[in-house]
């Protein structure tokens, strides 16, 4: 059955870098470490490029081969998060603190602390606004599993900026 | 969704990706591409090899079968001559033989 739409590598990159890039770097905390990850999705893409059918289902495999991507490069590194933000503060502090808030540093630098998988959940809703069913199909994971983890990972973090924040959120 | 919620939400923005990230992206591929070409070129010469040293193994094992087939042909003809000649010189006496119990009768 012929397809309406032809998938544009060029374009697909101009339109999804940010996000492939934005995932990455949250899930693993390194500006270096982000880049080869978003190169490496994106080249899976490339030779994946005859199966996508719609720019919907690019931007769901996007999402879904990003977070798994990064999920493995974490396991290759088992470097625990909190260690990863002192390198970003060490070498790249100044590139993050230059597109962010002080509290969007801070809140950023608390999600890195929580467990992978609340931090994927949670990245997932907020940068990426899906649903919790959206989440469950890129992280391949039952829908009860990540509402629990986005309600644990929102818990802890809440927690977190409560003790670290207070002085910048109104909601804590 | 409460304030701390919005909070998260705008802290989460999706960063810009870094200026060269396309460049390079771009770049691998190519060199990536060019890789598998090399590779499939590599693999149909290998194939083309293959299938020639499989031709020269083939040919050479029909062009000894038919030397052998040839040889023996060869030998055979000796043989028959041989016989031939056997026989005509057993014939020959014979003949002889029979010419002389005649002239003893």
């Amino acid at each position: 059955m012929a397809r309406d739409w032809q998938p544009d590598f060029e374009q697909l990159v101009n339109e999804h870098q940010s996000m492939v890039f934005s995932l990455a770097l949250r899930m693993a905390g390194d500006r270096g470490l982000a880049e080869e990850i978003a190169q490496d999705v994106f080249l899976a893409l490339d030779n994946s490029l005859r199966k996508i059918e719609s720019p919907l289902h690019a931007l769901a495999w996007l999402r879904r081969v990003t977070m798994s991507r990064s999920a493995d490069a974490l396991r290759r590194r088992k470097v625990r998060a909190m260690d990863l933000w002192v390198e970003v503060d060490e070498h790249h502090g100044a590139q993050v603190e230059e597109h962010s808030s002080p509290l969007a540093t801070r809140l950023e630098r608390l999600l890195a602390t929580l467990p992978e998988t609340q931090r994927a959940a949670l990245v997932l809703r907020y940068q990426e606004d899906m649903t919790p069913a959206e989440i469950a199909e890129a992280l391949d994971a039952p829908l009860a599993t990540v509402k629990s983890h986005l309600q644990r990972g929102l818990k802890l973090l809440r927690s977190k900026a409560t003790c670290q924040l207070r002085e910048y959120i109104r909601g804590v | 969704m409460d304030d701390f919620e919005q909070e998260l939400r705008q802290a989460m923005l999706r960063r810009p990706a870094p200026p060269r990230l396309k460049q390079k992206i771009l770049e691998h591929r190519k060199r990536q591409n060019t890789e598998h070409v090399h590779a499939r070129l590599l693999m149909w010469q290998r194939l083309a090899a293959s299938i020639v040293l499989a031709a020269m193994a083939g040919g050479a094992y029909l062009w000894h079968n038919a030397e052998e087939h040839r040889k023996g042909e060869e030998a055979r003809q000796q043989v028959l001559t041989a016989l031939r000649i056997t026989s005509h010189a057993l014939k020959q006496m014979n003949q002889q033989l029979a010419e002389h119990s005649r002239n003893a009768e």
